[in-house]
Formats: structure tokens, sequence, C-alpha cells
């Protein structure tokens, strides 16, 4: 067998979008105008399909801190913290990080996967049982692969079912690892982490959340969902990344275990990746600033999202009860959603087309999202050309 | 429980994600033969753990094609909570 056969699928799979005016899985944006509008096909693009939560991609004091810290400090680390040394603002970061959660012990990594990667093959190894919730992100599922834990998968957003899986586990479960997310990226729905709590401490087991898409959105103080439902503190593990809300790049680690620190010799990712950069940090840093001080980015994020699915409800398409600045529009063909992808991006409005396996139900998906950058116009246009595909 | 009758009750807990269960038996693959997408096959297996009151670990499943095959992991399972 050829070294490349293997890739038929993937070989039909892109043969099948080239043959699309244009392959959403491979959208080349040749500008970025604003935090919600880009060049796309040489035209001009709502972009609706994004992580950009709060809109900070183009933030002012961001971009500033980020240029300073260039001219200071350079383009980039050149090496990993453990081999190459480690430069004061990571460390500042991880103060900064862990005081914005309130728990004692921050860990940056460079990317939210190798964070992920990082913490599960360190925390888990074969002796150990890993619970984690059938949809959750790929990182979290490779990251548990690797360590060569067992892993248990239990139904979506159903602390019952763990609860009976923890139950099964015997004397195994009591140090079991539960993994979840906070808000779910594809179809916007948020986990009952109050209810998975209980469930832990039924068991005595250690609750991992990753907070990717909840960050800056949920919560009194923007930290996310655990925050937002009241059981920060009951939470063993936060992970998160700083690509999304925080418009940067790199991935965090927050615990009240003082082991945290120890992570650094046991995680491959963290011992070796190269550093996040200075600028990185410095934009990272003063977007969390910003989440502190701004909790009208919040409001403003919350009301674009009621707006959306309001709109979206009321034209009939099935979405979930969850408002959040996530939707995920569901497709049970292929090709409707093909379709649909293709003839809102035609009225100028970018969106994310999640095709079998990627979709959580193996249907198809258009995912939808709104920022604090949206005004309520593109909001309008964005509901608009929902309402000519559908209606007209 | 022989492995003919978990074959029997696998088939069984099939019925309701399928729409029909006549010609299946323990050769019957999960997903080639019996159609199960991937989200119904999650569901169809919380709904063998739970009726065998078992957990099944993931690279137990990767040795799972047929309907036997999953009997055969169930059998081992109960085999080891015996012993």
């Amino acid at each position: 067998m050829s070294l490349f056969e293997k890739f038929s699928q993937a070989r039909a799979l892109e043969q099948a979008l080239m043959e699309m005016p244009i392959n959403p899985t491979g959208t080349i944006i040749s500008e970025v105008v604003s935090a919600s509008e880009a060049i796309i096909g040489g035209q001009l693009k709502i972009m609706a399909g994004t992580n950009n939560y709060l809109g900070l991609t183009f933030d002012a004091d961001c971009v500033a801190a980020g240029q300073q810290a260039l001219l200071e400090a350079g383009t980039g680390t050149t090496g990993s913290r453990m081999a190459n040394g480690t430069y004061q603002q990571h460390l500042d970061l991880e103060t900064e990080i862990a005081e914005f959660f309130d728990f004692s012990h921050g860990m940056v990594f460079s990317t939210g996967y190798s964070a992920n990667i990082g913490m599960l093959t360190a925390l888990l190894n074969t002796e150990d049982s890993v619970l984690i919730d059938s949809e959750g992100h790929a990182s979290l599922f490779d990251g548990c692969r690797m360590s060569g834990a067992k892993i248990y998968r239990f139904k979506h957003n159903d602390p019952e079912g763990l609860r009976k899986r923890l139950s099964r586990l015997g004397e195994a479960g009591k140090d079991a690892l539960i993994v979840v997310e906070g808000l779910y990226s594809v179809r916007g729905d948020c986990a009952p982490l109050k209810e998975y709590v209980d469930v832990k401490n039924e068991f005595g087991s250690y609750l991992m959340v990753d907070e990717a898409h909840s960050l800056g959105l949920y919560g009194e103080n923007g930290r996310g969902l655990a925050e937002d439902q009241g059981v920060s503190d009951e939470v063993d593990f936060v992970v998160g990344t700083f690509s999304k809300s925080l418009g940067s790049i790199g991935g965090f680690c927050v615990s009240n275990h003082p082991e945290l620190s120890l992570i650094r010799y046991a995680s491959r990712p963290y011992i070796f990746t190269a550093s996040p950069s200075p600028s990185v940090i410095a934009t990272t840093r003063q977007a969390l600033k910003k989440i502190k001080n701004c909790p009208e980015l919040r409001e403003i994020v919350w009301s674009n999202a009621q707006l959306l699915h309001s709109g979206l409800s009321q034209l009939g398409f099935q979405i979930g009860a969850d408002v959040s600045p996530v939707i995920g529009i569901p497709f049970e063909d292929r090709e409707v959603a093909l379709t649909y992808w293709q003839n809102l991006f035609n009225k100028g409005v970018y969106t994310n087309l999640i095709l079998p396996p990627a979709a959580p139900d193996g249907g198809s998906l258009i995912r939808c999202s709104v920022t604090a950058a949206h005004s309520k116009e593109q909001i309008r246009v964005i509901l608009d050309a929902f309402d000519a595909i559908k209606n007209g | 429980m022989t492995h003919a009758k978990i074959v029997t009750r696998l088939i069984e807990l099939l019925e309701s994600l399928v729409a029909s269960v006549e010609n299946f038996d323990q050769e019957t693959a999960l997903v080639g033969d019996a159609g199960l997408e991937s989200i119904q096959v999650i569901e169809y297996l919380c709904e063998v753990e739970d009726d065998f009151d078992i957990v099944i670990d993931e690279e137990a499943l990767s040795y799972v094609n047929t309907v036997g095959d999953l009997a055969e992991t169930i059998l081992k399972i109960n085999l080891g909570k015996s012993s």
C-alpha cells in the first residue's frame, strides 16, 4: 500500500469541495478590514463565523501593546522556556491569568490545543480513568488518548450518565478525571457544570473544564461558565485559549492544586514548544485587562446574540434553546447545508460550514457567531440573508 | 450470560435505532450493516452500558466491529467483574 493511499477519502472530499465556487474549508481572507469584516474573493463579507467574541482583534490598546512589545523584546522567543529561558512577561501573564480566575496557580502554553494535550498527557497515565463528554473538543480527546488512560465517554451534557459510569468504576472512579467544556463551540449549548460538580463531589473525582469559548462571555467577571453557575471554587482545572475572546493566541491552565507547577516537568508540549512571543503575551495581557475593565463589551455581545437567536428562531430554524454568541443551525442533508452556506456567502455573510464527521450529531451544520464588534445593522443583514434563502 | 444471549439482547437494543433488525446476527457490523451514524453509535453504546451495568473503555471498543465483537467484549468485562 502506498504511503498516500490512506488519503483516498480525503482526496474525494477535497475534490467535492474544490468543485464548489468557493471551498468552504479553504477560505482565503485576502484582507481583514475590521473585527467584523473582511475581503474574501474580492468582496466585502460580514464575518459571522469567527471566535472574536469581544471584537478585540483591532482594539487600539491591544494593538499598541503588541507593537510596543515587538519594539522592546523582538519578534519571537526562538525556543522553549525550559531550554531557552522564561521571559518575565511569561511569568506576569501566568500571574495575571491566575488572578483573573481567582485561582492560586497559572500555566501558559503556546496554543489552546497544546494546553489541552499538555495538561491531559501530564495528568493522566495508563493507571488512570478519564470520563469525557462525547462532544468534547478534538484536543481533549487527543490528549486523553495520548495519555494512555482508560477513556469512558458519556452522553453530551448528561450528568446522570456520568454518575452511573463513575459508580460502575468503583474505586477507579474516586481518582478519575472528568473532562467537559463550558460553552460548546459548534451548537452553542452550555454544560450543566453545577450538576457535574455535584457528581464529582459524590465520588471524590477531579473536574477539568475547558472554558475556551466561554471565557470573557459568562460570569460577573467574565471568567466563564463556572463563574456563571457559581462553581468556580469546585473546578480542579480550568483550561482555555487566548485565541478567542482575547483575540490573541496561546493556551492556559489555572488551578488551586499546587502540583500545577510540577506539570512543567512532565508536559511535553510545554517542554518542547517554543514559548509565546512577546507581542502575543502583550496583546493577551492587555485583552485580559479589557475583559476586567470593560464589562460593556459583554453586554453588547449578549445583546447581539439575543438579536440573532430570536431572529433565526422567528425564521423557523431549528436552533438550540440556549442563547449564546454561537448558534449551530442543523441540516440533515449535506447538500442543503452546502447550498445554504454558499448562498449566505454570495449575500455577503461568511459563516462556518461543519460537515460530517466534524458535526456533533453526524449531520451537517452552519455555525454562525456574533461578536461585540458587530453592529445591529450587520446582524440585520445576516438575518435578511437567512430569510431570503429560506423564503426567497 | 452466554455469548448468544448477549448477542440477542444487543440486537434487541438496536431496535429503537434502526428501521428493522430482522436479518441481524452476530456478524452484523454496527456501522456498515446496521447503518448507525456516529452519534447513534455513542447513544447505542451508552444504552448497552446501562443495560448490562458495565462501562466499556475506548480501547476495548476499538476492537469492536460487529455485534458479535461487542458481545465478546461484554463477556470479557463480565468475566473480569466476577473474578
